[in-house]
């Protein structure tokens, strides 16, 4: 459990990452989707591809995939993902402070139970150990090396007598 | 099927395809050899995901559809834990569950 615990800076980096990318995604697709002109699925279409705001999300989500793809390499999806709620938090936080909205109180428990649910899985083991196909694989290979490794202390005796 | 019931569908569906791509995602660290294969089906399932979104945002109110999506936070785990067999602890589930309670509660007034 401790090894769970004591996660890496890189881990820790990737996640706070992952977290401002959506923050950042979130808000500017809000502001997207609300510009989208109702009328027919092909006018949608063409603001989306002349609306300079989805050129940014692009750029938003590509960054948001290679960091995202860094962060799996390093823990397991089970865990990772939750993590990814607080820019719930951090969308409703940015709102207040730079959109002058109201939080209702209800948001105020909502924002408190989201971060106890992410301390929750903060606390797990970041990993599952060992991936059930490389453990299958493995004694067949090690019988293998031993069978072809055999031999050859024999051959350097001989060589040496 | 009413209007705004297709939207709750549309938007269910979207979590469920997100759990598939975000599990593509992962199997791309998984099995290496195969890594490009494992990560572009997952960013096709993820866009798939973004127009389903999008599309019902067009039978539903944002308010309505985005607490919706916080479901996606089960669909991963449940995916995680029967497609790429991790190991999901009664603690990290009680984590998911106060997110999906905790998400819900901050967006139904957005």
């Amino acid at each position: 459990m401790s090894e769970g615990v004591r996660v890496p800076v890189k881990l820790v980096i990737g996640l706070a990452v992952a977290i401002a990318l959506d923050t950042g995604l979130q808000l500017i697709w809000k502001i997207g989707v609300a510009d989208l002109p109702d009328t027919s699925i092909s006018d949608a279409a063409v603001a989306v591809a002349t609306n300079p705001i989805f050129l940014l999300v692009i750029v938003f989500m590509a960054a948001q995939l290679v960091n995202w793809l860094k962060v799996l390499d390093h823990a397991d999806l089970s865990y990772a993902k939750p993590f990814t709620s607080l820019s719930y938090v951090t969308v409703c936080a940015l709102s207040v402070l730079l959109l002058g909205e109201r939080i209702a109180p209800l948001q105020i428990v909502g924002i408190v139970v989201v971060v106890a649910g992410v301390w929750c899985v903060s606390v797990t083991k970041r990993s599952t150990v060992a991936p059930p196909v490389a453990t299958e694989a493995r004694p067949a290979l090690d019988q293998e090396r031993a069978a072809v490794r055999r031999p050859q202390p024999v051959a350097e005796e001989a060589g040496v007598e | 099927m009413s209007p705004v019931a297709f939207g709750v569908l549309l938007v269910v569906v979207s979590t469920m395809v997100e759990g598939f791509g975000q599990t593509f995602l992962k199997k791309s660290a998984i099995d290496v050899a195969r890594r490009h294969r494992w990560i572009l089906l997952g960013v096709a399932v993820l866009i798939v995901e973004v127009l389903l979104y999008s599309g019902a945002l067009r039978f539903l109110a944002v308010s309505t559809a985005f607490p919706i999506t916080s479901l996606s936070f089960v669909m991963v785990t449940l995916l995680s834990h029967w497609l790429l067999g991790e190991q999901v602890t009664p603690l990290r589930w009680g984590g998911v569950g106060l997110i999906l309670v905790g998400t819900s509660l901050i967006v139904a007034q957005a």
